[in-house]
């Protein structure tokens, strides 16, 4: 049989309970660290799945080629979507209609009901072809606007800084002079689109005073197909389009957000390393009251390895615990909050990517806030530590 | 062949610039089953020889030999699994771990050694027993007097039925009536268990119990008067 050669792992576990009160006050500081690691990372993964859920690689738009990147600058004829239909191949067609969706789209200042102030919201004029073509997008509650309607999506108010109720269905939104009311609620799948509210293209248009359109919306049979899209654009120089892949539009803007995200991740690197030193602040105090406790240890024969070994086990313990605290308080406060951001609003994600993230934190914590005490510790001569007090 | 060799040991501390040399080429045989105090002056380096012999410390020069094994060639690893199987160490305050009850102080030695949870059981219990202590097994070291935690620390140095136990003045913050409670549980250790004791202390009456009694003056080794030698040593 083998020895065991390890100090009972009791012996960590009741050493957090020797001085209850630094224990819990340590384990509250990791719990703030490991939340807002989880916060933090929340954001960053809801901002990511907002963005890479909207992309539909079926999916092409077409816009004008004056318009940089930014689709809410773009204006195209009105006869493009009929000129696409005729020209490209490749089209979903179900029933004799195509999935071709023409839509107005813009950021305009927007007032409910109760809002003192209004704030700046996202409309996109749609026909009924829209729901063909973005099929994430479900009607969840009431039904699609006709005249005089719009529908808003789950996180519009989030987007406008208005109160859920204000945008329940019933209630009335006024923008570009006239008023509209609520006819339906809708969901996307996470992607941008919920933080839009959607009026019939026709009113839109003449509430605007526009006939042209911003982008149409091609769904192909197949994500090769969007080539002869692209090269229908290319042919009709007269019409200045561009075509990209919903999935290549979406893509771009975010690696506009990538200066965002590494902020986010230095974010989390600081805010770890901040909760290295909490942990290496406890496991000092720990230790350096235990010198004789452990040279006592190392003269019945205990190798430094073992102790080095149970002093990890008890910062990694109090760190685990943190995370876990952290995760529960995270699932049920973080997750699912709505952000507010200049494209949209989004989700916070509290998912297993964040949680594995923010379990890995406190396992670094605990292991990097032990070591350089217990090696301190392990350092000095047995003969010296047994004398001390 | 004697249990313990201690051969023209040497310890020197650098201190600053001057070197202090407790241990000037020390020679010391220990049988098994001796009981043997080492007096002498405060400060004349009996803990330091104690500590050599139990594996704590490293010679400046010279061998120890202890059941065969020269311990000063053992690396540090090596060092502690040796002192896990042959040593058993009576510190002067105790040295229990708080957090552990007595029991589990008292199992701590066996933990590192190949045995089955059974058998550690009952070794445990045989040495709380040798202390008169079963009763306060479950109790944590701040729950017991002085003289009961150093018996728990006995016992725990005898657990493990060591080569040789070294107490360093285990009566030294004790009151008379609880040194005596003490002096006589060595000597049943000695006497009964038959184990081989080395006790380190300055109090003359309390070194007088032992078998045999040496003196640490001036760097070297004195029993019976006469100084040890190395060369009467060899021809033992
Ligand atoms: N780590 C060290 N560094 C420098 N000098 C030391 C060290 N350890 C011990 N000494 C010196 O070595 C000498 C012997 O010390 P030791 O502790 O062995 O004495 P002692 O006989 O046990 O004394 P006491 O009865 O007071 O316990 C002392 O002069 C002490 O100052
Ligand atoms: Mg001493």
């Amino acid at each position: 049989m083998l020895s065991q050669r390890f100090l009972p792992w009791d012996y960590g576990v009741r050493n957090l309970f020797r001085r209850p009160m630094r224990s819990a006050l340590t384990l509250g500081g990791l719990t703030i660290v490991i939340l807002l690691v989880l916060v933090v990372v929340g954001f960053i993964r809801g901002l990511e799945k907002s963005l890479s859920a909207t992309g539909n690689p079926h999916v092409v738009l077409v816009y004008s080629l004056s318009s940089a990147a930014d689709v809410e600058n773009s204006s195209i004829p009105a006869r493009t979507p009929s000129l696409i239909s005729a020209s490209v191949e490749g089209v979903s067609r179900q029933q004799g209609v195509e999935f071709v969706s023409p839509e107005l789209y813009l950021g305009t200042r927007i007032s409910t009901a109760n809002m003192t102030e209004p704030g700046m919201g996202l409309v996109r004029g749609v026909t009924t072809t829209a729901a063909l073509v973005r099929d994430h997008v479900q009607l969840v509650e009431g039904t699609w606007p006709q005249t005089g309607e719009v529908m808003v999506g789950r996180l519009a108010h989030s987007k406008l800084g208005a109160d859920e109720e204000d945008l329940a269905i019933g209630q009335q939104v006024t923008f570009d002079g006239q008023t509209w009311t609520i006819s339906g609620h809708f969901t996307a799948a996470g992607s941008a689109f919920e933080s839009e509210i959607w009026a019939p293209l026709a009113d839109l248009q003449t509430t605007l005073k526009r006939q042209d359109l911003s982008l149409v919306a091609v769904r192909m049979d197949s994500p090769d197909a969007i080539a002869d899209v692209d090269l229908f654009c290319r042919e009709r120089i007269d019409l200045e389009l561009k075509a990209v892949s919903e999935s290549a539009y979406y893509a771009s803007l975010q690696k506009h957000y990538k200066p965002v995200r590494m902020l986010g991740w230095l974010v989390v690197a600081l805010v770890a390393g901040s909760g290295i030193f909490a942990g290496l602040n406890t496991m000092y105090g720990a230790v350096v009251g235990r010198i004789r406790e452990l040279a006592t240890l190392q003269a019945i024969g205990f190798r430094r390895r073992a102790i080095l070994l149970t002093l990890i086990q008890e910062a990694t313990l109090l760190a685990c615990a943190g995370a876990l605290v952290a995760c529960v308080v995270g699932l049920f406060l973080v997750d699912g909050a709505a952000v507010r951001f200049t494209m949209g609003a989004f989700m916070l994600k509290v998912d297993s990517v964040g949680i594995a993230i923010a379990c890995g934190v406190a396992v670094l914590l605990g292991f990097v806030g032990a070591l350089p005490p217990a090696v301190k510790a392990m350092r000095m001569p047995v003969v010296e530590a047994i004398k001390s007090i | 062949m004697s249990l313990v060799n201690v051969t023209n040991v040497t310890k020197e501390f650098a201190n600053g610039e001057e070197t202090i040399r407790p241990l000037d080429g020390v020679s010391l045989s220990i049988d098994e089953g001796d009981f043997i105090s080492l007096m002498g002056a405060s400060g004349s380096g009996k803990s330091t020889l104690l500590n050599l012999i139990a594996g704590i410390d490293q010679v400046t020069s010279g061998q120890i030999e202890v059941a065969g094994t020269d311990i000063t060639k053992l690396s540090r690893g090596k060092l502690a699994d040796w002192r896990a199987r042959h040593i058993g160490y009576i510190f002067q305050t105790h040295n229990l771990i708080p957090v552990l009850t007595a029991y589990e102080n008292v199992e701590l030695p066996l933990l590192l050694l190949p045995m089955s949870a059974a058998e550690r059981r009952k070794r445990v219990e045989i040495a709380l027993e040798a202390v008169d202590l079963t009763s306060r097994a479950s109790h944590y070291p701040r729950q017991m007097s002085g003289g009961q935690e150093q018996r728990v620390g006995i016992a725990r140095a005898i657990v493990a039925n060591p080569t040789v136990v070294v107490a360093d003045e285990p009566t030294g913050s004790l009151d008379d009536e609880t040194t005596e409670q003490i002096l006589h549980l060595l000597e049943r250790v000695n006497n009964e268990l038959g184990m081989t004791l080395l006790l380190v202390t300055h109090e003359a009456d309390v070194g007088a119990r032992a078998k045999r009694q040496i003196r640490l003056e001036h760097s070297h080794l004195f029993e019976q008067g006469k100084e040890i030698k190395t060369a009467q040593l060899r021809m033992a």
